[in-house]
């Protein structure tokens, strides 16, 4: 078979029409990673957006734009969709995107599940602000404490709306990290052995794996709640024997881990962008993979600082203080290999490398100050002030949202096949820089000062004017950085060079696809002899026997998971819209928990049961081609 | 390129030519162990939240503990559950498709039989104990009603497993049907072995 002939079998096999049929049930893993990358960039938006009137709310003593009871509605919604709905789910966007590619496969492992995943994350998403458009939204904070949150408290669907739409979410997202288990196991590469495996990959597994030992406590904590709440139930009721505090427990042992949910894998995108443009292979690569590793697993043993000022026993408060204090040095086994890599390199500026090099500085000052909340006298000192919001702030935007944005100018030339900007882009980072800091290291000071967190206004004169001042200015700035962003982005897709397949010479395999991917990924499933494929000798698409080549039909190799010998072909599904009914279903037994709606919930399960009966009904043997 | 020379290895070792390579089959067992370790966590959280209920001991002292024998019965019926359809799996792995189906259909009897015993004995617990009489009984009965959602819904699995056209015993997509809706039963069997074990013998 001719080249142009493959190419035209390939694209028959693997692309999906252009209709509205298509656009729903499409199980491309670039599609579904291009709108994860765009819902939670816009759920990015929202957020910011409260956030602004959170800041200008606060902007001086005494101000009465936001009512008390709208503001705390504002700031919860603000904490839930910035850590839910955007830092996580970008996070899975690029995965969703890249591990594929990186993998030389053509698919993730289930691509009807990855299809799923994508429709209950934007419809628990939808779920959560049809409460802002009743005006009812949850109140309490993102960890929203019991017994504040049970019904006697919160009255109205705010916190009905908390708990459903974070269980929705919870099932989405546990689909999803079983997903990426899955896919980097059993659907790398031939020789991409785990010691070559990319850094990205061992971030996003060691997440996967912290996802399903902590969702479920969630799970458990927000159906509790919801028991409590609207059927009597005593779990956080004193008078009832319940403990509040079980909420705090249940809550913060999926909450801590959480943290390193959305941090580790933008670490995991530094250690790939950072060696590109140092023109070197990252210093330390193994210690690199066994710190991302220990920093999942000791992050099980450190939920317990959040609740320092609880009070409990000195031995257990001694053993999570020690706990948090040994989790940094994970971190900084990180830093140390990213400033080596630095210093052994010749380092180009580009406007993904200023993102990279901002979020180092951030993650340290965000560290440190963790390092205070990790030790219980300091702790007690600050709890619930602003010097928290500053400390998850540095570590949360500083180590999420500069390296995703350094993710997006390293490869968004890959996913529209233009290239960004570059001076436009560094203007964006020292802007977005500058505002960042002027509006977040303020917060250390109003807080070590005394200002509480959460508190929608304060009076004059105490000394917090200047600051909360700035810390209003410094949001606006970083405001107009980010807008410079979204303009570059928008400018590149229209007048923005052709990117080519490799314009950074980059080392891993995406780089080896035209840009953007063809639908099939590459045209041979290429092999990998060491952890920098397109740097070295050899060639990964050599197939002069046209084998790995796979053209009867969806398939790509399932290779062994320690060495990645090749053992199977896997069948991929066709396109469906399976996925997405089963999301409507859920969407619709949740809204209808919501309000109680006990037939219409009924109704969503019978329909949930017939949509995954429909999915699973086992389809055609695909015909083998003769060898 | 780099200025770094790197280690050319050997070409990666293909195993068998990739044309004799056989259909891939261990993508749903990998993904239902994964579902079941989630679980196992999601049960975690729920005996966790018993124990952490259980230093308000308060009423709890005076509360009788549950009764055993129908727990054990009842942990016997899914058991025998268990062992039937594990038996059943093998049949169909040797082609019996027959005898696979028979032993689906004992497991679903079992099943059932389990789940009318459960609502015969909260009807009878009812009387002492409701989720509305204390943090308890809430705990008591969100525990084991998590666990008879999860026995629906692998009963629903097996029943769908029942009516699957056919199962044949290569390795194209035989007998996974079967083996995965069987891993997913064995566990909620499990679960109920530790529920006897802290909810019921516990107290004891």
């Amino acid at each position: 078979m001719s080249s142009a002939a493959v190419v035209e079998r390939l694209t028959e096999i693997w692309g999906t029409p252009e209709t509205a049929w298509g656009w729903f049930s499409t199980v491309d893993h670039k599609k579904i990673g291009k709108r994860y990358l765009v819902t939670a960039f816009l759920f990015l938006v929202i957020g910011g957006i409260e956030a602004a009137l959170l800041r200008l709310q606060l902007a001086r003593a005494d101000q009465s734009l936001l009512s008390p009871e709208a503001y705390n509605q504002i700031f919860t919604m603000h904490g839930m969709t910035m850590i839910f709905w955007y830092a996580s789910p970008i996070l899975s966007g690029f995965a969703n995107y890249l591990i594929p590619l990186m993998a030389g496969a053509r698919d993730m492992a289930f691509p009807r599940v990855n299809a799923f995943t994508y429709w209950s994350f934007l419809l628990s998403g939808i779920l959560l602000y049809v409460s802002a458009f009743m005006g009812q939204s949850p109140h309490a904070g993102w960890f929203a404490y019991a017994p504040y949150t049970t019904l006697k408290y919160s009255p109205g669907y705010g916190m009905d709306f908390y708990c459903l739409a974070l269980v929705f979410l919870t099932i989405s997202t546990t689909a999803g990290a079983i997903n990426f288990i899955v896919t980097i196991f059993r659907l790398r590469a031939p020789g991409m052995a785990i010691s070559r495996m990319p850094l990205f990959f061992y971030s996003t597994m060691t997440v996967s794996f912290v996802i399903i030992a902590s969702l479920p406590a969630l799970t458990a904590a927000c159906t509790f709640l919801e028991l409590d709440r609207r059927w009597h139930t005593h779990f956080f009721d004193l008078a009832g024997n319940g403990n509040p505090i079980l909420w705090q427990q249940l809550f913060w042992f999926f909450g801590h881990p959480w943290v390193y949910v959305v941090f580790l894998p933008a670490t995991g995108m530094v250690s790939m962008i950072l060696p590109v443009f140092c023109r070197r292979p990252i210093v330390g690569y193994p210690y690199v993979a066994i710190s991302t590793i220990l920093t999942g697993v000791v992050g099980f043993g450190v939920w317990v600082h959040h609740m320092f000022a609880v009070g409990m026993t000195q031995m257990a408060m001694s053993f999570f203080s020690a706990g948090s204090m040994t989790i940094s040095i994970f971190t900084t086994v990180q830093v140390f290999a990213w400033i080596a890599t630095l210093w052994k390199g010749r380092p180009v500026l580009t406007a993904a490398m200023h993102f990279v090099l901002g979020f180092i500085g951030l993650l340290v000052i965000g560290g440190l100050s963790g390092v205070f909340t990790a030790i219980i006298p300091a702790d007690w000192q600050v709890h619930d002030t602003y010097f928290v919001v500053a400390h998850l702030h540095y570590v949360l935007v500083g180590a999420n949202m500069f390296p995703v944005f350094a993710a997006f100018y390293y490869w968004l030339p890959k996913i529209t096949g233009r290239m960004m900007n570059e001076p436009l882009g560094k203007w964006s980072f020292w802007i977005m820089f500058i505002g960042f800091n002027l509006g977040f290291f303020p917060m250390h000071i109003s807080g070590l000062n005394g200002m509480p967190r959460r508190i929608y206004t304060y009076p004059s004169g105490l000394g917090l004017d200047g600051v909360n001042m700035l810390s209003t200015i410094g949001a606006y700035i970083l405001a107009v950085g980010i807008l410079l962003s979204i303009i570059n982005l928008f400018h590149s897709l229209r007048y923005g060079r052709l990117a080519g397949k490799n314009p950074w010479n980059a080392d891993t395999l995406e780089w080896d696809t035209e840009s953007p991917p063809a639908p099939y990924g590459s045209i041979h499933i290429p092999t990998v002899v060491s952890r920098h494929p397109l740097w070295d000798e050899h060639d990964e698409t050599y197939d002069p026997t046209g084998e790995r080549i796979l053209d009867q039909g969806r398939l790509t190799l399932a290779t062994s998971a320690l060495d990645a010998i090749p053992n199977a072909i896997s069948r991929m599904p066709e396109d469906t819209i399976a996925p997405l009914l089963l999301a409507l279903a859920m969407f619709v037994f949740f809204i209808a928990l919501v309000f109680q709606a006990m037939w219409l919930s009924l109704a969503g399960v019978i329909a949930i049961f017939f949509v995954a009966c429909y999915w699973l009904w086992p389809e055609a043997e695909i015909a083998r081609a003769a060898p | 390129m780099s200025t770094f020379t790197l280690p050319v290895a050997t070409p990666p070792s293909m195993g068998r030519p990739l044309p004799a390579l056989p259909f891939e089959v261990d993508r749903g067992r990998n993904a239902m162990w994964l579902v079941i370790a989630t679980e196992a966590f999601l049960f975690i959280s729920l005996f966790f939240s018993y124990f952490y209920l259980a230093q308000n001991k308060g009423r709890w002292q005076h509360n009788e503990p549950p009764k055993l024998m129908l727990a054990i019965i009842m942990l016997v019926v899914l058991f025998a559950s268990s062992v039937v359809l594990h038996w059943g799996e093998k049949q169909v792995k040797k082609g019996n498709t027959a005898a696979g189906r028979i032993a689906l259909i004992g497991t679903l009897i079992l099943g059932i039989a389990f789940f009318v015993i459960q609502i015969y004995e909260y009807m009878d617990h009812w009387h002492s104990l409701t989720p509305f009489t204390d943090a308890y009984g809430s705990i008591f009965y969100a525990i084991t009603s998590f666990h008879a959602l999860h026995l629906i819904v692998g009963l629903l699995i097996l029943a769908y497993v029942l009516v699957l056209p056919h199962y044949r015993p290569t390795d194209e997509s035989p007998y996974l049907p079967y083996t995965v809706a069987s891993m997913y039963w064995h566990f909620v069997d499990l679960i109920w072995f530790f529920i006897v074990g802290i909810l019921y013998i516990g107290p004891h």
